[in-house]
């Protein structure tokens, strides 16, 4: 495995990173997530031999690169989207037979290789055309299978698909798989963290060169509080309704919808007068109409008069999105009944048991949405903490 | 030297699709202007004649031989420098130095195999400015096979030396063009390619000892200006100082490719 304890990287008074300590075994892809400047690409220059660390120790396979890099070379390659590295002149042939001389594999078994990762990477019709007539994503395409030539038991793999068309995007994505499924250890940066959900069995989060935080995509979501959130869309939100849900679970948010394009919505409670008018803002992000079970209002939303219980709260300006508004003759004057989105960010499964409490109050929902908490999400919170905590 | 046949094929390649013919016209002229300013200077400034003290400063009162061989010499180096002494910076302006210093070949094949490329090269480049020379009427004779060759040999090992070490400076300075164009310039004054050495003062002779291709020269002097023969002793200083700057370059080298990847990170 490659295994780094207490890495620290200085340039110059910067410190790149500070205290990393990673493990990356054979048989899995390892994600490295954080922001622009976290210090995931010193980290894999480092792990690929071309930096060498400040302080703490890297051991790859045992080996130690500074005592050691031409045999710990032989063991890992590099691929690193935002850098072409295979030589404009010469040909995909060329390029890859070139450097499979420099990794000193046998003719043999580099004629078969070369045919191998040529047809693995779609440029076998392209073989022999110059590199500097390839597109940028064929460049790349071709630079993947240079840093396959030598089979590497460690694959370092630095926004690999970066630039690449979604289709061979996604053939390179199986290819990772295959070569982890296949024993090889990698190690994977990406600003598309669906790739990484996708391919990564365990995340290290770094920010500010320093480890915030690891552990598989889905434990990530749960340690910094991203959850599945449940979206059931009502018509018409009655009280009993809103009172169900609210019931249900302490952590159920309800967002009333408003006609798209926005404008004044005002809402006149049943027992309130004509000069009883609640009124808010259009066009205001959701999150400042939506009613929290703590009781509290938010602050944008201005309440006048007596006798507006919950289902006297308006709803608008949800990005003009949605559109549910029913109007009903509440006897004392007119009532404008906006329907709802009733929404529950928990870790458990839910979703069963909220529609079915909506549904036992009367509610009729017209959408059920079930969103998967986002690894970006995960990221985000790390990242605003670790900002927070240097702050 | 599986790396070093690789990399003369390479180069190779990609040099015949860079420069298919300018760059074999560009050398042509390079050779016909050479000899042709110093046929003319001798013949309508000089009056066909050199001083006394030139002739006995050079060893020889044969102006344009002493000229065709001090220039062949010097586009030896210079080409041969530009050649083998920028294959990094080329990668690393190519975006390639990465995908070659994670490979574990050595950089002494590596440069080798730009050498073989380079002098291959040179050669015919040398081979034109004689031909210049010679329809001149320049007739540079050496004073044997043997000597000529070991004072080739030590020439070539002279700029491969220097070459390894402006590898590592041009990396890690991050340019080339300053780079090499101070050192054409000070050996072009301190190495005794255009004028002979005696002129300089004694400082600047001695400055000049610090730079492999100076001992170098004295050795082709020796052999190809005026029949003095091979001088040993300075082919010895100059295959010492050669191993010097080669050695020197190559163990600097890891430390130089760390100083170019953390600049670009």
């Amino acid at each position: 495995m490659i295994e780094t304890k207490h890495l620290r990287k200085e340039f110059g008074g910067k410190v790149a990173v500070e205290d990393l300590s990673l493990t990356i075994p054979r048989g899995r892809v390892t994600g490295l997530l954080g922001l622009n400047g976290a210090g995931k690409t010193t980290t894999i220059k480092i792990l690929a031999t071309l930096l060498r660390p400040t302080s703490g120790t890297v051991t790859v396979g045992g080996l130690d690169p500074g005592n050691t890099p031409h045999t710990v070379r032989r063991r890992i390659n590099l691929i690193a989207g935002g850098e072409r590295m295979v030589y404009a002149r010469m040909t995909g042939r060329e390029n890859l037979w070139y450097f499979g001389q420099l990794y000193d594999i046998p003719g043999k078994v580099l004629k078969s290789r070369i045919g191998e990762l040529l047809e693995l990477v779609g440029l076998t019709a392209a073989a022999g055309t110059r590199v500097e007539q390839y597109s940028r994503g064929m460049t790349q395409r071709l630079s993947i299978a240079r840093g396959l030539i030598n089979d590497p038991d460690y694959l370092l793999l630095d926004e690999p698909t970066l630039g690449l068309d979604a289709p061979i995007a996604r053939d390179l994505r199986k290819v990772v798989a295959e070569l982890a499924e296949r024993g090889k250890g990698v190690l994977l940066t990406s600003h598309y963290l669906a790739e990484v959900e996708q391919l990564c069995e365990h995340v290290y989060v770094i920010g500010d060169g320093r480890h915030l935080a690891e552990g598989s995509p889905g434990e990530l979501m749960a340690q910094t509080g991203c959850h599945r959130r449940v979206r059931i869309t009502v018509s018409e939100l009655t009280p009993e309704v809103e009172a169900a849900a609210l019931a249900f679970d302490d952590r159920v948010r309800i967002i009333p919808l408003a006609e798209s394009g926005g404008g004044a919505v005002e809402r006149r409670g049943a027992r309130s007068g004509p000069g009883v008018v609640e009124r808010q803002r259009a066009g205001s992000v959701p999150d400042s109409v939506e009613r929290q079970t703590a009781g509290s209002v938010p602050s944008s939303v201005e309440r006048r008069g007596a006798g507006s219980g919950p289902a006297a709260v308006e709803g608008a300006g949800l990005g003009g999105g949605i559109a549910g508004r029913v109007l009903t003759d509440g006897g004392a004057g007119d009532v404008i009944r906006t329907g709802a989105v009733i929404e529950l960010s928990h870790p458990g499964d839910v979703a069963g048991a909220l529609t079915k409490a909506v549904i036992a109050a009367g509610g009729e929902p017209s959408g059920l949405e079930i969103a998967e908490p986002s690894l970006e999400d995960a990221i985000l919170a790390l990242s605003d903490r670790s900002m927070a905590v240097v702050a | 030297m599986t790396v070093a046949w690789a990399t003369l094929r390479r180069s190779w390649l990609v040099t015949r699709r860079a420069y298919p013919w300018s760059y074999f016209v560009g050398t042509l002229l390079v050779g016909a202007f050479t000899m042709g300013l110093a046929y003319l200077g001798l013949r309508a400034i000089g009056g066909d004649q050199v001083s006394a003290e030139f002739a006995g400063k050079a060893g020889t009162a044969d102006y344009l031989g002493y000229v065709a061989v001090g220039a062949a010499a010097y586009m030896f180096v210079v080409h041969g420098i530009l050649w083998t002494g920028k294959a990094m910076i080329q990668e690393q302006r190519e975006g390639t130095l990465g995908a070659l210093v994670v490979a574990p070949a050595r950089r002494l094949p590596y440069l080798l195999g730009f050498a073989m490329f380079a002098f291959t090269a040179v050669a015919v480049e040398v081979a034109v400015l004689l031909g210049f020379a010679m329809l001149l009427g320049v007739r540079p004779a050496a004073t044997g096979v043997l000597d000529a060759v070991l004072a080739l040999a030590g020439l070539t090992l002279a700029v491969f030396g220097m070459s390894v070490v402006l590898s590592d400076v041009m990396i890690v300075a991050g340019e080339a063009h300053i780079t090499q164009n101070t050192v054409f310039s000070a050996i072009a004054i301190l190495s005794g390619f255009t004028f002979p050495r005696d002129y300089l003062p004694e400082a600047f002779r001695w400055l000049g000892e610090l730079v492999p291709v100076t001992p170098a020269m004295d050795v082709i002097r020796g052999v190809f200006t005026g029949g003095a023969g091979l001088p040993l002793d300075r082919l010895g200083v100059t295959v010492l100082v050669s191993l010097a700057y080669t050695a020197a370059g190559l163990l600097a080298m890891p430390w130089a490719e760390r100083r170019a990847m953390e600049r670009s990170y």
